[in-house]
């Protein structure tokens, strides 16, 4: 069996790999895939975990989060959509509206 | 059973009624709202005389009615409104009832027939007057007392200042509103600090703050005195209260409202002289006159303070050119007397001639609101003159309030003013020399009443007429004779119910308002309690004065004064002698330069030094809060800036605050050993 540590250093790099795309790309549909792999690196802990302790509780939840991250997707992409109507564009740099 | 007393707050009621009709609907009644006015007061009228007879048959009355603030606890203050209605306040019900309501009729004349507009507001004014002073003399407590005393005040501003639309009246309603309110604050203070030192402001009954001050003085009981004496410490809550009272009944230094008040309409100056602002404050010092008697340091202030006015007034008196003028400052002397009344120890003087005065003095103003519109609201006495023939019963009943006025026998101010004057004599004589100070005063300036007094009625009646209109007058119709003929008859008459000098001389028993004042049911409001405390507490012990000595002293004097107007005045074509006075007529003209000195304090005094007050709020509390303020202000301008709008950027900093949350938590938890 494989041991927890290997998926742990996974998830982290899934989760550096998802907070890099976030911080350093402009295109908002590579946010959202960003912001999906930041969580599924936590369900790859919670997976992780789970098997560990033999425990299926972890494993429900990161169905859960899949659920949660698909929904969170639909509302992504309508506010992809809004921001691509608003601004010709889907470069988040360009909506600053909200500033000082 | 259902008697007088459950009746008594109807009495208060009924013209604060007539003043909400007044207000809401006097446009629509007819005269403006006067005949609510006059229903409402004549049905006090019939009730406080209804109180009145009860109270005669032996009963008092003394309850809480409604509690309006109270603490938590057994123990504790409660803030109320109660009737008390004992002799004293039954006489004053009858005299401020009856004088509204003369008032009331007399307006009749002097407005709605004159024509003016604005009546609803008028008799709206008249109305919560007459309701305030009235709520004022059966209040049960001191609060409740101060309540209605403000209302009484707020109401002399709103009537002084009727014609708001002239320069004159609203500048003197200022004028009256603040100098009250000076005293006022005084009086508040002094509210607050008898609810500190006895936990109640009742009056009377169990509990009372003037039954506590005995038994504290006499050890029975403890109070809160803040480190003084408890003699100390009374002696100060009497003079705080007795600011409010020098403020309402113009004593010196606080009289300087009152002459300038005459702005108002006649009737209303009536109503404020005879039976409600002015009265209110020498019934207060009435009303809790086993307060004030526990002190004689106090009562020795309250003296001197009115003995002087009394002199001083008359003799700002002597010069005037108006007769409301002349008036006026006939007020404030006469309030002098009975304030040197309270002081030497004469309650029953001293309510006597709040009695007889508000009758002659209602009846005077009165009586010169005829002769005002007789001449076409001209009030300088110069310009009239022979007004007898030709306004007869004005002149009869003037003559009537002139001869009380002056103290001439057996007219009503005699009885009263010479009964002041024999009390402070006696307990001058009796071992309070400070006392013979007030009746020396006092004494003098009987003589310059009878000579100012006449000295207005020969210039006004007497000789030829001065001018065309005094030669054609305006008439008067009943409205106003009504009023002056009842009054006069009272003016002459009500002297008779406290002879003690015909008393003294031929043994009759004569002297009905003392035995009035002497026992009730509420022992501790008589006037025989009174004498026990200035007894003991104050040390007054009465000299032995035949009283028709000192009376006749005094009716001499008065005689001497009212010779001199004749000799002087009553002559066809009377000419000014102020002239040969010199100096003095200018010292006396510009009233001792009293507003001038007080103008003077104003802008030279605390100008500047609420100028430095402001200075300080300006510049340290201020300066202080603004630092304050500009120090976020910059923070904020320069921290608003992380606020980008860029998304990647918020992005960033949670990245950064999450990493630095981490390190904290790691480093403080010792996750890196």
């Amino acid at each position: 069996m494989v041991p927890v540590q290997w998926y742990l250093l996974l998830g982290t790099a899934v989760f550096c790999i998802g907070l890099f795309g976030i911080l350093t790309r402009k295109n908002a549909l590579l946010f959202l895939m960003s912001v999906e792999l930041m969580l599924n690196a936590a369900n790859i802990n919670l997976v992780a975990f789970s098997a560990y302790w033999g425990n299926v509780t972890g494993q429900t939840f990161s169905l859960f989060t899949m659920a949660l991250a698909a929904a969170e997707v639909a509302v992504g992409i309508g506010i992809i959509l809004v921001l691509y109507r608003n601004f010709d564009d889907v470069d988040v740099t360009l909506a600053t509206g909200m500033r000082w | 059973m259902v008697g007088a007393f459950d009746y008594a707050p109807a009495i208060v009621l009924l013209p604060f009624l007539s003043f909400l009709v007044a207000l809401a609907g006097g446009k629509y009644l007819p005269k403006g709202g006067a005949f609510g006015g006059i229903a409402a007061t004549a049905g006090s009228l019939v009730l406080s005389a209804w109180v009145f007879l009860t109270v005669s048959a032996g009963n008092a009355y003394n309850e809480t009615l409604y509690t309006w603030v109270a603490g938590a606890g057994e123990e504790t203050t409660r803030l109320t409104f109660g009737l008390l209605l004992d002799p004293l306040a039954a006489m004053m019900l009858l005299i401020v009832s009856l004088v509204a309501l003369l008032v009331h009729v007399f307006s009749l004349g002097y407005m709605n027939d004159e024509g003016e507009t604005g009546l609803p507001r008028y008799y709206a004014g008249l109305g919560l007057f007459t309701a305030s002073m009235l709520g004022f003399v059966v209040a049960d407590n001191l609060l409740m007392a101060f309540m209605f005393f403000e209302l009484v005040g707020l109401c002399s501003y709103l009537l002084i200042g009727f014609w708001f639309r002239d320069s004159g009246p609203p500048s003197a309603a200022k004028k009256a509103f603040l100098v009250t309110r000076f005293g006022d604050y005084f009086f508040l203070v002094g509210v607050v600090a008898v609810f500190a030192t006895f936990g109640t402001a009742k009056f009377a009954g169990e509990g009372a703050f003037p039954v506590i001050a005995e038994e504290a003085l006499n050890g029975a009981a403890e109070v809160t005195t803040f480190g003084f004496a408890p003699e100390t410490w009374f002696t100060i809550l009497g003079l705080l209260i007795l600011g409010g009272v020098i403020g309402k009944s113009a004593q010196f230094p606080l009289h300087t409202w009152l002459p300038d008040a005459m702005e108002g309409p006649t009737p209303v100056s009536a109503l404020i002289h005879a039976a409600t602002m002015v009265a209110a404050g020498v019934y207060l010092v009435a009303r809790m006159y086993g307060f004030y008697a526990l002190s004689p340091t106090a009562l020795g202030i309250i003296a001197l303070v009115g003995g002087f006015t009394a002199l001083f007034a008359a003799t700002m008196g002597v010069v005037k050119r108006e007769i409301k003028q002349v008036l006026a400052y006939s007020t404030i002397s006469q309030y002098g007397y009975m304030m040197l009344g309270l002081g030497a120890g004469g309650y029953v003087a001293a309510t006597f001639h709040l009695l007889t005065h508000a009758f002659f003095k209602a009846l005077l103003f009165l009586g010169a609101g005829a002769v005002i519109i007789a001449m076409h609201h001209d009030e300088d006495m110069w310009n009239m003159g022979g007004l007898k023939e030709r306004m007869p019963v004005t002149y009869y009943t003037f003559l009537s309030g002139s001869l009380a006025l002056a103290g001439i026998v057996p007219f009503a101010g005699f009885w009263s003013k010479d009964e002041v004057l024999y009390e402070a004599l006696v307990h001058g004589l009796g071992g309070s020399p400070l006392l013979l100070a007030g009746y020396a005063m006092g004494l003098v300036a009987v003589f310059f009443t009878g000579f100012y007094t006449f000295r207005m009625v020969f210039l006004t009646f007497h000789g030829e007429p001065r001018t065309d209109i005094a030669r054609d007058p305006h008439g008067v119709r009943w409205n106003v004779k009504g009023p002056l003929v009842v009054l006069g008859i009272l003016a002459a008459t009500v002297g008779f119910v406290n002879m003690v000098p015909v008393q003294d001389l031929t043994g009759i028993h004569l002297e009905f308002l003392h035995d009035w004042l002497a026992h009730g049911e509420l022992s501790a409001l008589t006037a025989e309690h009174y004498g026990e405390l200035l007894h003991d507490y104050a040390h007054y012990t009465s000299a032995e004065v035949a009283s028709y000595v000192a009376g006749a002293v005094s009716l001499a004097l008065a005689l001497a004064g009212a010779g001199l107007a004749h000799v002087l005045y009553n002559v066809p074509e009377p000419t000014e002698h102020t002239a040969k006075l010199g100096a003095v007529k200018d010292l006396w003209y510009n009233n001792y330069y009293q507003d001038e000195y007080q103008v003077w304090i104003a802008t030279s005094v605390v100008l500047p030094l609420s100028r430095l007050a402001d200075k300080f709020d300006q510049g340290v509390v201020d300066g202080v809060v603004n630092g304050v303020s500009s120090v976020s202000l910059f923070a904020g301008s320069r921290i608003r800036r992380i606020q980008t709008g860029v998304v990647s950027n918020y992005a960033a900093l949670l990245t950064l605050g999450l990493t630095a949350l981490l390190v904290v938590f790691g480093v403080l938890g010792g996750w890196f050993v």
